[in-house]
């Protein structure tokens, strides 16, 4: 369940000489970091660059792990998160693959962190300088599902032309009385380009305003790179009479008694009796080992 | 017998080692590359350690910045003062890069102080595809000692004060140049150090006593 009680010692592995380190070839790092380069250069905008082929499927972050074996040096340390979760198994697997192929060190702790990679959240630790986020990312385009065609949305950014995105977040209220959207919900980054911010949970969406942290996204299918720099505003979409909100819960954290993170309900029997747990398990083990505990 | 060669055959001669870790030296010269873009007006250090030997006319930083960006999809543009054998043969042995005479076809420049009161011809991208704009290596013999300005916008705080020592021509063209997203970055290089200029940075011009007429107030 939550990996809220001793944090595991997370040994050091030798790298495997077999491989180049962190397993992509240079002229593909250099491809990759220099599109990385024109991506900070352009806050919010999708750099294509030339995905390659990784040792697992699209959609278990192939795009993340590209970008983050372009930028991975050895004396990073490295976390990998999964909808919050250190202990699953995407993030297991992506956190051993590094380790193997570049032979860094990881942790699950986020403040020992240099790199995080992640897929659907961002910690609830606040982040630093010295850190970059490197974002799993399944369709970066957030005008997709409003028009299939990359030439038409490519045109759309470059008009600087977001009406239809309004027009879908109006259809929600109009529908629902509320925006429905919950997560990769979209933002604005410096009052230019609209961007999907990978599907986080909108509650994460101000933490990507004005961070101290690089944040960086990739999408290995779709072959798109895009970054945020750090202390770069980043406003949700809404409306004067429908302002942006984040999601709240009645209950706190049964294991750390958290009042103010992101929690996943479980079921726990065929009654279907709740429970709540924080998504972040970092944050949760911390604050079990700072004495602090649920009900 | 030199004297015979063709100028596309370059002598042996010339060539010298690069990196001593080409895969962690480049990679430690790309990430300060990405903290100054992502920090601009911060000037970031290479580690003696890891900048490659001293190569004629080349400061370590551009040096470095060049064995870790170019490759053989990157034309290079060279400003005269760098154009000799000996930077060409290196360059072009270890990266792999064309070396172009032409500023519109080149994806990165490098440019010393005497170029920079014109920066026509570089390829500024284009509205759909900004990305594809030439990124300008400027090596200056100092990255302080010129007029205070305020930078802000995209990895800056609040503001940063930055003293480049560069001619007003500069900015003037780069505002010229500047149609975000279109635009024009820029590393400036300084022995060791390098500091950041992408296009998203604003550079506010305060009033100078010294220069009553102000031309151009950035925003």
């Amino acid at each position: 369940m939550n990996a809220a009680t001793q944090p595991r010692p997370q040994p050091q592995t030798p790298r495997d000489e077999a491989y180049n380190f962190a397993y992509l070839d240079e002229q593909t790092k250099r491809m990759i970091r220099r599109g990385l380069l024109k991506a900070v250069a352009i806050p919010g905008y999708q750099v294509p660059f030339g995905g390659r082929e990784m040792p697992l499927p699209y959609g278990w972050g192939t795009g993340g792990m590209q970008l983050t074996a372009a930028i991975l040096g050895a004396e990073d340390v490295l976390k990998v998160i999964d909808q919050g979760a250190d202990d699953t198994t995407n993030a297991v697997s992506i956190r051993r693959f590094f380790a193997r192929t570049a032979g860094v060190a990881t942790t699950e702790r986020t403040p020992e962190a240099t790199i995080i990679q992640t897929r659907h959240r961002i910690p609830e630790t606040p982040l630093h300088a010295d850190q970059i986020m490197v974002y799993q990312v399944p369709i970066p385009e957030p005008l997709r599902f409003i028009e299939p065609s990359e030439t038409e949305t490519r045109t759309m950014h470059a008009l600087n032309d977001y009406g239809v995105m309004h027009v879908k977040l109006y259809e929600d209220i109009a529908t629902f009385g509320h925006i429905a959207t919950a997560y990769a919900y979209p933002v604005t980054v410096d009052e230019r380009y609209v961007m999907d911010p990978s599907p986080i949970p909108k509650f994460d969406n101000p933490k990507l305003d004005m961070s101290s942290a690089l944040m960086l996204f990739g999408a290995g299918r779709e072959k798109r790179l895009y970054a945020v720099p750090p202390f770069t505003r980043v406003t949700s979409l809404d409306f004067e009479d429908h302002p942006f909100e984040v999601q709240k819960w009645e209950h706190s954290c049964a294991i750390c008694g958290s009042h103010d993170s992101f929690l996943d309900e479980l079921i726990l029997d065929d009654q279907g009796t709740q429970s709540f747990v924080c998504s972040d398990t970092d944050y949760c083990a911390q604050r079990v080992s700072q004495g602090r505990a649920g009900q | 017998m030199s004297t015979s060669l063709a100028t596309e055959s370059l002598p042996a001669s010339l060539l010298q080692p690069a990196f001593a870790d080409p895969v962690l030296d480049a990679q430690r010269s790309f990430r300060a590359a990405l903290k100054a873009l992502a920090g601009p007006g911060v000037a970031q250090s290479l580690l003696a350690t890891q900048t490659p030997p001293h190569l004629e006319g080349l400061a370590a930083a551009s040096h470095a910045l060049c064995l870790a960006l170019l490759d053989i999809d990157t034309p290079l543009w060279l400003a005269p003062t760098f154009d000799t054998q000996a930077i060409r043969a290196n360059l072009t042995f270890h990266c792999g890069c064309p070396i172009v005479s032409d500023r519109q076809n080149a994806r990165f420049a490098l440019l010393d102080d005497s170029q920079l009161h014109d920066l026509s011809g570089f390829d500024l991208g284009n509205d759909r595809y900004p990305d594809q704009s030439c990124t300008l290596l400027v090596q200056l013999p100092s990255l302080q000692g010129g007029t205070q300005l305020a930078w802000h916008g995209p990895g800056i705080e609040s503001k940063n004060h930055v003293s480049l020592p560069l001619q007003e021509a500069f900015w003037q063209e780069r505002e010229a140049r500047n149609d975000f997203p279109r635009g024009i970055d820029v590393f400036f290089v300084a022995g060791s150090e390098l500091l950041g200029l992408p296009r998203s940075t604003q550079v506010m011009f305060k009033p100078q006593q010294s220069r009553p007429q102000q031309s151009k107030g950035a925003a």
